[in-house]
């Protein structure tokens, strides 16, 4: 079922390669969290427990609900073109996410003789984290950067489940949290970028250098 | 659980009465009794008269026990002189900021001895993350184009940086596959035992990305561009603070897993990354040095240098590591006078330009006179802490299986000293085109004061040595298992 679940999760990969519009980066960051939320909510349809419920629910919560509806109304209120100003093209961008999960997945299954480790998740979170520094990289729009480190968070989730780390409740409720707040802080530095420097892209900064 | 009160509680309440109480003076008694309560204390645990017994995911060691003292001290200095430099006239927009600056200053504490005192991955990951959001917050005080822009880089370069040491923790966590530490959890301790168990494909692979992801809040060639920006860009306690103590925290992150990796096959491998990032921070340094034409960068990367010379002494290990423990103390302590001075330059001159400062010694004697002080004390010159500390690492250096190092790093330290030299001197004498007649009556402030007072426990350190803190660095080579 992990398996499966993965493979949307790259899915959603492909579909943040081609599309050109801002919304489809928050609709992306919203599967995303349902798959991570599902991925770790089946241990416990065997071992119902209350307790263990909390982390799955607050996982759906914020990166489900709260961040894509904040990086949502920073859109709206900023007016911020819906179009996502890439440096290179959609389908250059395709071949690289491409090759890339290529070359992950070879390697994945090359290290997996020698460590005991679930392929297909592992793969998936690698390649989200890759394909997360991608957009950083080639995308101009700030917002948009966000959305790029959402999806390597996403990824560094799906990583963790693959090596079957767990960590504390109370750790990853930390992590959750501090996540939350960056995007939260990003927000606020967005909206002030947009009034003091006028412009939502990278092209903006370039005050700071020697 | 007195001391995890002290530690971590105190200042997060402080940081929530801070919220709701407006008052400035009022928040500003709050925070400097916090931060007397902490030093108080965490000088009690490093001296040995306190014992702790800190609750789950927390303990003490000798690294922590020095960390902690560093940046409790440099933490108490700041929040000293803070009152009196928000005092100061700023900007209206600025001004807005002067209500939160308490509150994260005491988030900051909270994150930082959480991070230090940490001894758990998991937990020191979630308090450094925090240690970001408190401070990046601090960069925006004053609410200009630069200081947005320093915010954003800061904040995202950082952020990004501190994911990579999430994957290096995951990495860790793949190394214990098949050892005894399987399905553990991922206690310093209990990793530091039993390290000789684990991958070490897993584990170098963890180390690089621990080191490559928290080197951008240490401030460590190639990733320091986020790290100048911030200190030169925030208000001149906040760019103490961070050059004094937050790098250090995150630098703790680096030493936990060398600390690891120190019984395995891999600490070779570890040890070349940690020197090649070292000298590439001086590189980088001697560099910009040349170039470089604002004096608060100019300190940043001052910064760069000093924590290249600290990884540089960790990597190279012996007596080099005993010298970069010496030199993080003498390091902090400069680097907090360092940037008191620059400010007090900052606020008569309103600008950070070399070119636009001319004449200080005229129009500031105190503060100049000062300035001139801490620049000798920052290029080693004795009887100033960071002479001894870097005879030491060039020691460690020379005796070490590659001394021919040594040279390298002279000439590196050789021309950042004489072309900051050259910009310092350039500020202190040369006559500006728009100088006004006026000569110095320059008010004797409170900020002056505590800079006299760092620049004397500075030496008084230096020169007196206490056996204690030898004994505390001798403890931690010995945790590190390092033979002299």
């Amino acid at each position: 079922m992990e398996n499966v679940l993965s493979i949307f999760f790259c899915l959603s990969l492909f579909y943040v390669a081609i599309t050109s519009r801002v919304r489809g980066f928050v609709t992306v960051l919203r599967v995303q969290g349902i798959l991570l939320s599902v991925i770790i909510v089946i241990p416990f349809i065997y071992h119902f427990s209350i307790f263990g419920i909390i982390l799955p629910a607050t996982l759906l919560a914020v990166k489900v609900f709260l961040i894509p509806r904040y990086i949502n109304k920073i859109i709206l209120d900023l007016d911020i073109k819906r179009t996502i100003e890439p440096t290179i093209q959609q389908f250059t961008f395709l071949l690289l996410v491409i090759t890339t999960m290529v070359v992950i997945f070879v390697v994945s299954n090359i290290l997996a003789q020698s460590t005991d480790l679930n392929v297909i998740p592992f793969a998936s979170g690698f390649s989200a984290i890759v394909i997360g520094i991608y957009i950083i990289m080639f995308r101009k729009k700030l917002i948009v950067h966000v959305a790029g480190f959402l999806i390597l968070e996403n990824g560094i989730f799906l990583f963790g489940t693959a090596v079957a780390s767990e960590l504390p409740m109370m750790i990853e409720l930390g992590i959750l949290l501090d996540v939350f707040v960056v995007v939260f802080l990003m927000g606020i530095a967005i909206n002030n970028i947009s009034t003091t420097l006028r412009g939502f892209d990278v092209t903006a900064l370039g005050r700071l250098k020697d | 659980m007195f001391e995890f009160f002290i530690f971590i509680l105190l200042p997060l309440l402080a940081s929530i009465f801070c919220y709701f109480v407006k008052n400035l003076r009022i928040q500003y008694s709050a925070s400097l009794a916090v931060s007397i309560f902490h030093l108080a204390l965490a000088l009690s645990v490093f001296l040995g008269y306190y014992h702790t017994n800190l609750p789950f995911f927390f303990s003490v060691d000798s690294l922590s026990k020095l960390f902690l003292l560093i940046l409790s001290n440099v933490y108490f200095w700041v929040v000293l002189v803070s009152y009196s430099y928000l005092q100061r006239p700023v900007t209206f927009k600025a001004r807005n900021g002067i209500q939160y600056y308490f509150l994260l200053l005491n988030f900051y504490l909270t994150a930082n001895s959480a991070a230090m005192l940490s001894d758990h991955f998991g937990m020191y990951w979630v308090a450094a993350e925090a240690t970001t959001l408190s401070v990046a917050p601090l960069i925006y005080f004053y609410r200009n184009e630069e200081a947005l822009e320093a915010m954003w880089k800061y904040l995202f370069l950082v952020s990004v940086g501190i994911a990579f040491a999430f994957i290096g923790i995951l990495f860790l966590t793949l190394s214990a596959k098949g050892s005894l530490l399987e399905g553990k959890q991922l206690f310093f301790w209990e990793f530091i035992r039993n390290a000789k168990g684990l991958n070490p494909i897993w584990l170098k692979a963890s180390f690089i990305f621990i080191f490559v992801g928290l080197s951008t809040k240490i401030g460590i060639a190639p990733m320091h561009s986020g790290d100048i920006d911030a200190t030169s860009n925030a208000p001149s306690p906040i760019a103490a603070l961070m050059s004094g103590s937050l790098r250090l925290t995150s630098l703790m992150g680096v030493l936990r897993i060398l600390q690891i990796i120190r019984p395995t096959s891999s600490y070779e491998f570890a040890k070349i990354i940690l020197i090649i990032g070292g000298l590439l921070s001086l590189f980088v340094a001697f560099v910009f040095m040349f170039k470089v034409n604002n004096y608060k960068r100019m300190l940043a990367y001052s910064s760069v240098e000093h924590l290249g010379l600290i990884t540089l002494g960790v990597g190279v290990g012996g007596l080099a590591f005993i010298g970069a423990m010496y030199h993080a103390i003498y390091n902090s302590i400069t680097k907090l006078v360092l940037f008191l001075t620059a400010g007090n330059i900052h606020s008569r001159f309103k600008s950070r330009e070399v070119s636009s400062v001319s004449s200080v010694l005229t129009f500031m004697p105190v503060t100049g006179w000062l300035f001139l002080l801490t620049f000798f004390a920052i290029s080693g010159i004795p009887p100033f802490g960071i002479f001894f500390s870097e005879i030491k690492i060039f020691e460690g250096l020379l005796f070490s299986d590659k001394p021919i190092l040594v040279f390298a790093v002279m000439f590196f330290l050789l021309f950042i000293f004489i072309n900051m030299g050259k910009i310092i001197f350039a500020m202190l004498y040369k006559k500006g085109e728009n100088d006004k007649p006026e000569t110095g009556t320059e008010k004797f402030e409170f900020i002056h004061l505590a800079v006299i007072l760092l620049l004397i426990l500075l030496t008084a350190i230096a020169v007196t040595s206490p056996d204690i803190i030898y004994q505390n660095i001798i403890n931690i080579t010995k945790d590190f298992g390092m033979n002299l």
